[in-house]
């Protein structure tokens, strides 16, 4: 008996200690908005031992529903913030595969992104900026789905065309006074390595490069981005030519002037 | 626990990680590896044992003696639902192993506990055309790049610590059908390979890539008439026309669509600073369609690594009717006649003739049957050339009544050889070489047939027959200076996988019922086998690591025998499929 007294103690020791140590972390206060089991893990996994804050100025926008999980469009904006911007990651809480992509949005880039994503269910999605002053800012948005997107076998899985296509891009430009905007679509099957017989094969990385060969948009992808999947990016100002430039797991790499 | 317990968790496995990869000390794979692979018994860094390819090792901890006590250490499953024919050959290079499965897949092992460290699944379009199942046999390594071919025609090249790719060339259009599925040959920085695909028409080639960057430095077509290429400082400059012109051993065109692909892969003698690439057959099969040699078909090519070109050819079956691809590996090896050291290479053709040549200038020594029974040649000449039996040749079905099938006829052996791929042993131990061969025989018969990109171009028919009702298999222990056969061991159904050699005086092969065998090399005696649990198509492998001896086998039946097997399927249906890696060793004493 005193003995099992003596263990309950020591754990309500540890216990306090650890809730010591939890509000050492300072910002770790913040309760979730979004009420998701994954935020502590998901934070740990991307932000990891940084300080933080949720921030209304990253904005993440998804429609209320998603009617397609295998395209599902996002659009993460940090524009409150630019020029102070280091990185910016994505991710969604509930996806078996959370990742969606790290950017490094640079000085000649707005920090808005537009893209389709695949969900599994209904998810938080989520963007996280890494200030210049070391701290992560998390926006966030809640989206509702049926599910199945990231299970469900690529289109291009039933249908041969991709073999043939992979990698063609189709592009526009808008241009306007003070910007321009890019948006493209790429073919490519983007599978997640999760269905049966069908190895993962995604679009690993992402450059927007200016004439002189210097990337002006960088980003890490990750399966959840959808099967051929579309991008837009609004770069400051409208003068020049640019290069796109990706490669995929597979170590393919595509490339066209816009 | 609360969030800031979780993330010191987190943080000490990514410590973790990190230290265990350190642990591994990788030093990366140079030429000099490579070279000595054959000397050096920690490690396993050439397909073949050395680049010469005798596959014979020096270890002699596990023997004769004590061979009978051998016990599995780890398995290693493949996974997923493709589980198909594994004729890989396992590399070992400081505590990991590097293997490949079928369909295009690498996977990084710990040999201590044979734990995965990282895999690799190339996504393969649907398209693709290999003839004889989804096959590979192997890596070459390379500093710290994990190399292979894909069967979509594609050299990949991995990061040996994350099997990430480095770097990505294509080699082929595999919508022409050609494939890559033989181990690429790592020769002075550059990775050599050859390409499948001589059953739709394709124009065989070796060529040689920087390891490094993955850039193309030369191209030999094996085919006569094509132009051979090599690159100087990025500029591509013409090398001469494979056979100098074409139209000499070939009528019309069909040297354009003329086969001859070296799908096998090759060996390369540093003593004589040449490549030995073999090539398949000329396509279509039909031979009245090409009258003529139709070099460099079925054949054996010298090739010099520095320059692309070819420095002699020794063909083993000119016009070439029962698809008896030449590329059959050219083992080196050096012996006594006359007190005058010869440098020899053996091979064992397709044919049912083992040749011995001179390996500097290609000159016919000798050659001979090992098989027991051959009919399409009556023997070979004095310059190794076959004496055709023209009865045996499939008849013109020009000749025919209505146009449309020429006269079948009985041939031994049967298309898939006297020997296919599965590469033999040579021992320095006891002069012998090791050869896993099959007696069996075919009705073969002639078609029109006309060249379609993308689709099989044979203009033949067949069907393969057993000659014995116990065995098809037999594993030959055969003198190479005399053609004498020591001893043999019979196998019921077909053996389709490599053979090994050891200082230990034995002999390990797989077969398709599942056993890892050992044989005594100088009596044939079996000595010890063991049940893998699918049957072994692959090349076994020993190393040695913290003072004990491994062996290393991988087991999953497949390959071309269960897809074109006629009358031997019987023999076959039960067999199951798998897809595994073994390793064994004595148990601590």
């Amino acid at each position: 008996m005193a003995k099992r007294i003596t263990g309950s103690l020591l754990s309500a020791m540890v216990l306090a200690s650890s809730l010591l140590c939890s509000s050492v972390a300072g910002a770790a206060e913040q309760a979730d908005p979004l009420q998701s089991p994954m935020w502590d893990y998901t934070r740990q996994i991307f932000l990891g031992q940084m300080p933080w804050q949720f921030d209304a100025r990253v904005k993440v926008s998804a429609p209320p529903f998603a009617e397609d999980p295998t395209q599902v469009p996002i659009t993460v904006d940090a524009s409150a913030l630019d020029g102070e911007i280091d990185k910016v990651i994505a991710w969604a809480d509930l996806n078996p595969i959370q990742h969606i992509f790290t950017w490094f949005p640079g000085d000649k880039v707005k920090p808005r992104v537009s893209l389709r994503i695949k969900v599994q269910q209904a998810t938080p999605v989520r963007a996280a900026v890494l200030t210049r002053d070391g701290v992560w800012h998390v926006g966030g948005v809640q989206l509702e789905a049926a599910g199945g997107g990231c299970t469900a076998p690529s289109t291009g899985n039933a249908d041969p065309y991709w073999e043939s296509h992979l990698g063609e891009i189709a592009s526009r430009r808008f241009g306007s006074a003070q910007s321009s905007r890019y948006r493209f679509k790429v073919v490519h099957p983007m599978d997640t390595g999760l269905v049966n017989n069908i190895p993962e094969f995604f679009l690993e990385q992402l450059e927007l490069r200016d004439s002189a060969g210097k990337a002006v948009v960088k980003m890490q992808l990750y399966p959840p981005v959808s099967e051929n999947p579309v991008f837009t990016f609004d770069l400051k100002g409208n003068v020049g030519q640019h290069q796109l430039w990706l490669r995929d797991n597979s170590g393919n790499e595509f490339e066209q002037t816009l | 626990m609360s969030k800031f317990g979780r993330g010191t968790g987190f943080a000490i496995t990514a410590l973790v990680a990190g230290m265990s990869v350190a642990g591994m000390s990788w030093a990366g794979v140079t030429d000099k590896d490579i070279l000595n692979d054959q000397m050096t018994t920690d490690d396993v860094v050439s397909n073949g044992l050395g680049p010469k390819g005798q596959r014979f090792s020096p270890l002699k901890r596990v023997n004769t003696d004590t061979v009978k006590d051998l016990r599995p250490v780890w398995s290693f499953s493949f996974g997923g639902e493709k589980q198909r024919g594994q004729e890989s050959q396992p590399m070992v290079k400081d505590g990991v192993m590097y293997v490949t499965g079928s369909y295009s897949r690498v996977f990084a092992i710990d040999v201590k506990t044979g734990d995965e460290l990282w895999q690799y699944d190339a996504r393969l379009p649907d398209g693709i055309m290999p003839c004889c199942d989804v096959i590979n046999r192997g890596v070459a390594l390379f500093g710290d790049l994990v190399i292979f071919g894909s069967l979509d025609a594609k050299l990949i090249a991995l990061n040996a610590k994350t099997g990430k790719v480095v770097w990505k060339k294509k080699v082929a259009d595999y919508k022409a059908g050609y494939s890559l599925t033989a181990a690429p040959l790592l020769v002075n920085g550059k990775v050599i390979t050859g390409v499948s695909g001589g059953e739709f028409g394709v124009v065989g080639k070796v060529e040689a890539y920087d390891a490094k960057t993955g850039k193309l430095v030369w191209s030999r077509p094996t085919v006569e008439g094509h132009m051979g290429y090599i690159w100087k400082d990025g500029k591509k400059t013409e090398n001469g026309i494979s056979g100098g012109a074409p139209g000499k051993t070939w009528p019309g065109d069909l040297w354009k669509t003329g086969g001859a692909a070296p799908w096998l892969g090759g060996t390369y003698d540093p003593d004589v600073n040449l490549l030995f690439f073999g090539t398949g057959n000329p396509a279509p099969w039909n031979s009245h369609l090409r009258p003529g040699d139709n070099l460099f078909s079925s054949s054996r090519l010298a090739i010099s690594p520095d320059t692309g070109k070819i420095v002699w050819h020794f063909q083993t079956t000119p016009n070439d009717g029962w698809d008896y691809d030449g590329v059959n590996e050219v083992v080196s090896f050096d012996y006594k006649a006359n007190g005058k050291t010869i440098k020899a290479a053996g091979t064992a053709d397709r044919n049912g003739f083992f040749y011995v040549l001179n390996r500097e200038n290609g000159e016919f020594i000798r050659g001979f049957p090992f098989v027991d029974e051959i009919t399409w040649a009556k023997g070979l000449d004095k310059n190794g050339r076959p004496i055709y039996s023209e009865a045996h040749r499939p008849g013109n079905p020009a000749a025919s009544a209505d146009g449309k099938k020429g006269k079948s006829i009985r041939a031994v052996p049967s298309f898939l050889g006297g020997k296919n791929w599965m590469p033999v042993s040579y021992s320095k131990d006891s002069g012998l070489f090791y050869v896993p061969s099959n007696e069996w025989a075919m009705d073969i018969w002639n078609e029109p047939v006309s060249y379609k990109k993308g689709a099989a171009y044979l203009g033949a028919g067949f069907t393969i027959k057993s000659l014995n009702e116990d065995y098809i298999g037999v594993l030959r222990a055969i003198d190479p200076k005399t053609g004498e056969e020591k001893w043999r061991y019979k196998n019921y159904a077909p053996l389709w996988g490599g053979v090994l050699s050891t200082a230990g005086n034995l002999v390990f092969m797989g077969n398709p019922e599942g056993y890892l065998m050992a044989f005594d090399a100088k009596s044939g005696e079996m000595k010890y086998k063991f049940n893998t649990g699918s049957g072994i198509v692959g090349s076994p492998i020993t190393w040695e690591m913290d003072g004990e001896q491994y062996i290393s086998v991988v087991s999953g039946w497949g390959g071309a025998v269960p897809l074109w097997g006629g009358e031997v399927a019987k023999r076959i249906k039960h067999l199951n499929q798998g897809g595994s890696v073994w390793t064994f060793k004595l148990p601590e004493s």
